[in-house]
Parts: C-alpha cells; structure tokens; sequence
C-alpha cells in the first residue's frame, strides 16, 4: 500500500465493498463485545457534551445556567434576547465581523484553491523546471505548522504596507502547500496519463488540457481542497490576531477574543453593571463560529473516512 | 511550450511560496539580528539574550511537558478508537463517527469559551464527575499546575476525533483476504488488532505524531486567551510563542522575537525533514519522476471518486 | 437604554457649554478626526462624548482589552500608523511604559491642558506625573477601604476594626461561622494588603532604579497577619470575581466585611449579577492601620488614567476628549468609580450619598482614604498587574503559604524589571 493512496485512496473500497457480517466476527465473546462498544459510547458522549452544552446555553438566563440542569432547554425566546444584547456591543460590531469572516475566508478558499489546483497540476503534468525541489519546499511548508511564521509574517506584512488591511489576512492565508501536495496526488495517481496524452495528440495547448480534461475530472479534488481550506481558516485566530488590530475588519474569531477580554461574560472584572453581555450570550457567539465548522465537519466525515490522511491541516 | 505553461501554471502559487513562505523566513534572519534596548549590539547576542531570559526555561518546560503527554496521548488513544471503531461493524459506526468528529468544531477561540464552562463546576455538565475527584471549585483546577492538562484536554478534544476517523479510513482499507488469512490461522480480535492492523497504520501514526508534535511545539491560542478570562495573566508567557510575542509586542524587541520564532521554525523543518526522508511516507514522492505512472496504476482510483 | 440617552443628552448640554471656552475648537475645512480606545465600561462616556462633539469633531470609539494598551500601543510603534488619539487605561501602571521616551506614545499634557483642570484635582492627579510633567489624567480614584455588611456586623457582634490587628481579631470570631473577611485570590491582595502596608514592590526611586525587597519588613507582616486568616477559613483564597465564589459566598450574604477599592460597592457588591447585596446592608470604613505605619494608608486596585497620541494629527481636539472624558461633571455623576477631578468628585458624591442602598453613607471613608494612598507603589515600566495575575493570584488560588507566594510574585518583579531598564535595590 502507498501514501499515495492512503492519502487520497483507499476510498473505493470504504464505504461499499467491505461485507459487514466479515468483520463483525472480529470481536467474539460477549463481554469483549460489551468493552468495546462502551468505549465506543463513552467517547461518543464525551465528543457531544460539550457542543450540545453550548447550543442549549443561550437559551437559558445567566442566572438560569447556573441553577439549572446544564441539559435543561430554556425557551426559544431567549436566543432572541441573547442576540439583542449581543448586538449592544458596539452597535451591532458582531455582524461586522461575520461579514468580514464570510468574505475573507470566501476569498481565500478561493485564492488557495484555485493556486493549489493549477500548481498541483502543474507538478503532476507538465515539465516543470526544478520541480523535484519546487516539491520538496512544498512537502516542508506542509508540515511546518502556519503559526510558525506568523511573527515573521508580521514583520513582512508591515513593511509592504499591508500591516491592518483585509488582504494582510486573505494573502498570508491563501498560502496552501497542502493543498498543493492533495492536488498534485490527485492528478498524478487518479487521471491516467493516457488522457491527457491523448488530448496532446488532438492538439490542446497545456491549458486546455488542464481547462478541458483535468479540472471536470477533479471536482472531487475541489471539494477536499475547499473542505480542509474552509475548515483552517475559519476558525484560525493567532494570524489574523497578529496581522490585523482595527476593531472593524477583525475577523470573526478574533473578534470572540475580543468579547471575552471585553465584557463580564468571562472576565467578570470589567464590570458586571454596563454591557448586558453575560455567559448566555458569550456562548452564542460562540456558537456562531462553531456551527458552521460543525455542519461541514458532520456532513464531510464520510469523506475523511475516505482516506485523506490530511487531518493534518488540524490536528 | 509545455514548460512554460507549466511555469505559468505554477506561478500564482509560487508567488504565495515565495512570498509567504520563504522571504519571512529571510526576514526573519536580518530581523534576528537587529539591535533593541535590552541589546544595543544586536548581532547573534539575541539568540543569546532569549534563551538566558528567566521566561525562556520555565516556557519550554512547559512547551516539553505538553508534548510530552500530548503527542503519546493521541497515539495511544487514536489509535486504540481507530481500531475499537473498525473492529465492531454495525451500522451505528455512522452514528460514532459523526459524534467523534464534533469537537473538531470546538477549536481556537471557542474551545477557551467551551472548556471554561465544562471545568467551572458551578456550570459544568461534568460537575458530577468534577465533583468525584474533588474539584468542587474553578480554582482547583485553573492553576499554573494544572495548566498543561487543560492545554492538553483541549488539544487533544479538537484533534482526536479527526484523527480516529482518518485512522479508521486507512483501517478500512486494510484488504479482507489479509484479514481473513489472519482469521483462519486462528488470530483473535486482540490479536488481529495489534499483530496485523496496528503495523499497517504505524506510519500514519507517526506522521500523526509529527505533525501533532509540531502543531502543538507551537501552541499560542489556548495560553494567551486563558490569561484574558477570569484568570487573568494566569497563563502569561506560559508558551514559548507567547514569549516571542511578548518580546515583539511587549519588551519592543523584535529581534528577539524574530530570534525566538526562528528557533521554533528550526525545530519544525527538522521534524518535516524526518517526516520526509526518515519515514516511509513519502516515499512514492520522493521518488516520483520515475515512478509517478506505476504508482497511478497501483493506486487504481476512479477519477473524481474522492467526494 | 434610558439612562444612557439621558447621559448622551446632558453630555451634548454640557458640551455646547464647554465649546465656548475651549481653544480645540476647529476653524476651517477639515473636521478633526478622533480615534478614542476605550475599556467597556467606559464606552457609554465616550459615546455621549462623539454625540456631543458631532457637529465639530468626528469621533471613533473603538472598545479594546484595556489589559492590552501597551502591547497594542507597541504594535502601532513597530508599524508606524494606528495610534488611538486619546486612550483609557484601566491599569495606571501604563503611563511609565508610554511616556518613556523609548515608547513615546503619550503626550506631555502640562501644556496642552489649561491649568485649572490640574487645580481642579488638588493632588489627585499626581500619578500622572512623571519627571514634572503630567503625561496622563486620571479618571477615578481607587483607594482602598474596609466594605462592611452593616445589619451583619451587628448581628455578629463584631465591631468595624480600626488597626490591622483588630481586623485579624475581628476576622478570626469568624472561623467556622461560614463567614468570610473577604477573598484575597485576585489584585485585591496586591491593592488591599501588601500595597498599603508598603511592601516596596514598584518602589521607582528615579527612572532607573527600583526599589523590590521580599524582606521588606512591611511584606512580612502581611504574611504573618494574612495566613491564620486563610487557614482558619476566614478569608477566602478565591477572586472577588470567581463564580463558585460567588454562588457560595457571596450571593448568599457570607461576605460580613472585605476591603476592596472604592468601586467596590458600586460595581461588585450592588449588581444582581455580582455579589447582589441587597439594600440596607453595605457600609464603608476608612482603612485600618498597620502596626508600625504612620497613617491608615490605602492601595489602588484600577483607577484608570487617559492618555494622549503625542502622534495625533489633531493634538487639541484629542486633549479636549481626555479631559472632558475624565473630568466633565456631568459624565461622571453616574460612574462607578471615584471620580479624581474635584468637580466630577462633587456631582458623584451627591448621588452616591443620598443613595439608600447604603447602610450608611460610604463617601466620607473613601474621601479620607483618598488623599492616604500610600506612595511607596509608582508607575513603572515593567508590567505589575500582569505578575500579579500570573504570579501572586494564582500561587494563592492553588493554595501556596502566602509568605511563599508574595516571595515569588517579587521575585519574578526582580526578574523582569531589569528588562525593562531598572535596577533593583533591595
């Protein structure tokens, strides 16, 4: 078996091929049946306690979460509420920010995904100079974590002027030598050499190749690329902390930081009397940046099953 | 002509590579040697003058003790999930798998919201079990001894769940007639487990381990919102790029911080070095030119299967 | 909501009345541009303020981590632009950092603001003061005092202490009543105890040298008289602020005394969603005296000061904001801090002491505490309140003897301070 294919691959044979009763015999014995699944079912339940706290929190009252059940359902109402209040933190400062994280992270999955898809393609297709080292550099920057330049980046950024300006964030994002790496994967081991041969013959210039013969193939490779570009970016905190301070272009994740150093929710300190900005609506803005996360990671799992070893972006 | 659509193809990433990539690096260096108040020579004294700073030792302590626990804790519990996941086959793995990729939502920011709650008792849902071993308090548990844990729980809460169902992937890929062939010579599910998955998962697991080693060498998020709650300062320059960012932010001194954050980067490249050419992971990779068609053939994938 | 359209209006009042007799008025084309960073609960001020200057002058209000001003101040040095023009600083230990010249943020206000304003403080302003020159304003003051529970006290039969020792006296009758003499795990130990017993902690005897002794005998003595009162269960080693406090003590009306600055009543002890004292109960005592000092000196915990750019593009219009939004009468009726400026003083006090939530009035314990703040503590350059949450609150959350957790807060004082320029003596 290769990296190859455990990276991209095993796929086929997931989700279909394999006969359910074949394995299930794995585990004989009852009790040892009885382990397993309880381990199964404790990590199970831990994984969800804590997201369904949070979805249930902004439905009670500060006072409520604390005397009631943690599992009780306050009332629909006070969503409502809690999003009212939130929105007196600096006249509504809240949606600004959810603007700014739908667009940037809009932007850079699209500037990541495009560059990625053309320079994998690029590597795996046509004759490109220096490309075994063009490779390496690129398998590196895989690897080494993004937050591991995010001060030399700083520095960069404000001497080219861009130190505080949407694009200091959406540029040093879109930097996606992992999806390079997936995409590179995908054109060498799952589109034959032989059609792009042939379109060579028909007499398509490299673009059209790409353009006519590669990309309607590699829907699939966008999905992954977008999956794992949307899923780091939307969440990422220390980069856009680091590259952006005016209170209206932060980014969604940055702008919870702010609410938590903020308001009383969780730094009682800052004065329990002015904002009505408490535990309840803390954890619906929390909320706000978890739930899209949640939906794509819950609707996507059957693609990480599918062998993309590439939790990796996360981990 | 080939080459230079290819290059042309390639460029727009290049740029980013290039710009975002390599040149912060240079930077970096010519920063690292600027002069600051703390050391009006500048010059190689910054790395110096880091590593003798009285938050530089107590950083990397802690920076050590957290991987220390972390990155075995993932392998040992991953992998064990992995292979408990793949060993029952039921339709209700649909169910765990979903369950076990929740808290992969639960990261950065959101995690410091969420795991303050679930470690304040008097909000917890796991006040019960907080109460079994006798933290009846927050303040028994958000202290400087116990910071690491709380580090580590949530790193762990974010990355696990991920991670098991990659893992179960590459289980499942595992061909029935090895398994079978294992069966028949009189193999038990323990035995199956260890003897015959675990070797075949053990390079996942450890580009795993490389990847979560350098991830977490470089945790920031978790420390650095901690000291702005109810605590605050509580976790101040508890991580070494914390540190960076104080001497950069704080102390005024980037040469230090550019210093500090080369180091860092230093001990990363390493560790993709050894993921690269001291693992058997990239190895078709590594010797691609020649072997990129039959490695296409072997790999055998339906085109635009992935999704 | 209507309390703060009611500020906003009389802010505008009051402004129209003050524009007459500044000199920031702009003449001309462009109107000034304002960037104001603000704490939140200082926000509703500096919004009455951009309402009441619209026409003049164009306001931003930006609310920031006031934990944060010198690290975000020190970001927009590196890169040259993003200066605020005017900024609250709700740790007044800030002023050392950004009015040293290696900084440069703030600007000297000697000039810039009309010396009446300064009379006006009759000495409260002197923080501020740096070298002869006053490079911030201060917005309340913070001086410690003793909070009691009137009704409490009286049940209990203890009587309100008058020197140290009688306070431990007074405390220890509490030991295992389930009351407590208040919660040290958090700044207050630092501003209520060690701060005004005079344990040299950010003792600046000039900008390079700073005086830290852990053998103080002025630290000692907190120690000394401090732990029998942890041990007994009498003070609790939890902040103020902590929930579980909260919920088990302080909610339910355990807390019989504390000392705690001058916002204490206003901002922890009366709000539901704090201690929720209910009416009729808090009453404030001045400081009692420790045992060897000449007078019943307080500490600060807050009491924040404003500060200008000295970048500002409009250096008037940005003065003008500071000290209105530190100073002006009307703005500061309604706080919940002390205001520091004279006037300001006079309109609050009128409000709080006919307030009947209190069991008696609590103005003349912080009046008199206020000029006792004790001198020894000065604005340094090196980052107190930041130890003090990393260091000092959190050994003594986790239960650390304090004579060992005030020795390693200092400790790592004299560690840091030499980064940031000083010399320790001991």
């Amino acid at each position: 078996m290769t990296a190859t294919r455990a990276i991209v691959a095993p796929s086929h044979t997931a989700d279909s091929i394999k006969t359910p009763r074949s394995r299930a015999v794995n585990v004989r014995g009852l009790p040892g049946r009885l382990i397993t699944w309880a381990a199964l079912v404790v990590f199970a339940v831990f994984s969800v306690v804590p997201m369904i706290w949070l979805i249930l929190a902004p439905s009670k009252t500060a006072a409520e979460l604390t005397s009631q059940n943690p599992f009780s359902f306050g009332s629909f109402d006070q969503y409502a509420i809690a999003w009212n209040n939130l929105m007196l933190f600096q006249d509504g400062r809240l949606v600004t920010w959810i603007i700014n994280s739908v667009w940037y992270t809009a932007a850079i999955v699209a500037i990541s995904c495009a560059t990625a898809m053309l320079a994998g393609y690029a590597l795996a297709a046509t004759p490109l100079p220096f490309r075994r080292t063009l490779l390496m550099t690129t398998l590196i920057a895989m690897v080494v974590p993004p937050v591991a330049l995010v001060l030399p980046l700083f520095i960069e950024v404000t001497a080219i002027g861009l130190y505080d300006t949407p694009w200091a964030i959406i540029l040093t994002s879109s930097f996606y030598p992992f999806g390079v790496f997936l995409a590179y994967i995908y054109f060498t081991s799952s589109i034959p050499k032989e059609l792009y041969e042939a379109a060579r013959i028909d007499g398509c210039g490299e673009f059209g190749i790409f353009w006519r013969v590669a990309f309607p193939l590699a829907k699939g490779l966008l999905g992954m690329l977008a999956f794992f570009s949307f899923t780091a970016t939307w969440v990422n905190y220390f980069l856009p902390y680091v590259m952006v301070t005016s209170g209206d272009i932060l980014p969604l994740p940055v702008g919870l930081g702010v609410l938590f150093s903020a308001t009383p929710a969780l730094n009682p300190g800052v004065g329990a009397t002015i904002l009505p900005i408490r535990q309840p609506e803390i954890a619906l803005a929390g909320l706000i940046v978890a739930v899209p996360i949640l939906i794509v990671f819950v609707a996507s799992s059957r693609l990480l099953v599918r062998g993309v070893l590439a939790g990796s972006v996360k981990s | 002509m080939g080459t230079l659509a290819g290059t042309l193809m390639f460029a727009p990433y290049f740029i980013l590579l290039l710009a975002f990539g390599i040149v912060p690096v240079v930077m970096a260096f010519f920063t690292a040697l600027k002069p600051s108040l703390a050391n009006p020579a500048g010059g190689f004294m910054n790395y110096l003058l880091v590593i003798q700073d009285f938050r530089f030792l107590p950083a990397l302590t802690n920076v050590v003790t957290f991987l220390v626990i972390y990155v075995p804790l993932m392998i040992v519990v991953v992998a064990l999930m992995s292979l408990l996941l793949d060993a029952i086959q039921s339709r209700w793995t649909v169910g765990l798998r979903a369950a076990y990729i929740v808290p992969a939502s639960i990261s950065g920011a959101v995690a410091i919201l969420v795991w303050y709650f679930m470690l304040e008792p008097t909000y917890s849902p796991f006040a019960g079990l907080l109460e079994s071993v006798g933290i009846t308090e927050g303040s028994q548990i958000w202290n400087t001894g116990s910071l690491v844990w709380i580090f580590v729980l949530m790193a762990f809460f974010t990355g696990a769940g991920n991670w098991i169902i990659v893992q179960y992937g590459s289980l499942q890929s595992i061909p029935d007639d090895v398994l079978e062939a294992a069966r028949i010579d009189g193999a038990n599910a323990a035995q199956l487990a260890l003897l015959i998955k675990l070797p075949m998962i053990k390079r996942y697991l450890i580009y795993m381990a490389i990847l979560t080693f350098a991830a977490g060498l470089q945790i920031f998020v978790e420390p650095y919102l901690i000291s702005s709650t109810v605590y605050p300062g509580l976790a101040d320059n508890w991580s070494l790029n914390q540190l960076a960012y104080s001497f950069a932010f704080q102390s005024a001194n980037l040469g230090a911080s550019a210093a500090l954050s080369l180091m860092l980067f230093v001990v990363c490249v390493i560790a993709a070095l050894i993921a690269i050419f001291r693992t058997d992971f990239f190895e078709d990779v590594r010797s691609e030119t020649r072997k990129t068609r039959r490695a296409a053939r072997r790999a055998g994938i339906p085109a635009g299967s992935a999704l | 909501m209507n309390k703060r359209y009611a500020i906003a209006t009389m802010a505008i009042v009051a402004a129209i009345g003050l524009s007459g007799c500044t000199a920031g008025a702009p003449s001309g084309d462009a109107k000034p541009e304002l960037l104001i960073w603000v704490d939140s609960t200082r926000e509703p001020a500096a919004k009455a303020y951009k309402e009441a200057v619209k026409d003049d002058v164009d306001v931003t209000v930006e609310v920031i981590d006031t934990a944060e001003v010198v690290t975000k101040i020190s970001l927009a040095n590196t890169t040259g632009s993003g200066w605020p023009d005017v900024v609250f600083a709700g740790n007044p230990n800030d002023v050392a950092t950004l009015a040293d010249p290696s900084n440069g943020y703030a600007a000297d206000l000697s000039t810039a603001v009309d010396q009446s304003v300064f009379d006006d403080y009759n000495g409260a302003n002197e923080w501020c003061n740096i070298e002869g020159k006053y490079y911030c304003l201060k917005n309340d003051l913070a001086q410690s005092v003793l909070w009691y529970d009137a009704p409490l006290m009286e049940q209990l039969g203890l009587k309100v202490p008058t020197t140290m020792d009688e306070f431990a006296t007074e405390a220890m009758k509490l030991k295992g009543t389930g009351y407590v003499a208040g919660a040290i795990g958090d700044q207050n130990f630092y501003a209520s105890y060690l701060w005004p017993s005079g344990c040299p902690m950010s003792d600046a005897q000039n900008m390079t040298t700073v005086r830290i002794d852990p053998d103080a005998p002025e630290c000692q003595r907190v120690a000394e008289l401090v732990q029998p009162l942890v041990d007994a269960g009498v003070l609790d080693t939890r902040s103020s602020f902590d929930a579980g406090f909260l919920a088990d003590v302080a909610q339910k009306g355990k807390v019989a005394m504390t000392f705690g600055p001058s916002w204490f009543g206003e901002f922890v002890m009366r709000p539901e969603s704090s201690w929720a004292i209910p009416a009729g109960h808090v009453a404030a005592a001045p400081m009692p005296t420790w045992d060897g000092n000449d007078k019943a000196y307080s500490g600060e915990w807050g009491g924040g000061i404003w500060m200008v750019s000295s970048h500002s593009e409009s250096p008037e219009a940005a003065a003008d904001a500071a000290v209105y939004l530190a100073t002006d009468p009307t703005l500061m009726t309604d706080s919940a801090t002390f205001p520091a400026s004279g006037p300001a003083f006079e309109a609050w006090s009128e409000r709080v002491s006919g307030d009947d939530y209190y069991a008696s009035d609590p103005v003349a314990a912080m009046v008199e505490q206020a000029t006792l703040i004790n001198p020894s503590e000065k604005p340094v350059r090196y980052d107190i309140s930041g130890q003090i949450g990393s260091v000092l609150s959190t050994e003594i959350n986790g239960g650390t003897p304090i004579a060992d957790a005030v020795r390693k807060f200092q400790d790592s004082l004299i560690q840091l301070a030499p980064g940031s320029g000083y010399t320790v003596e001991q």
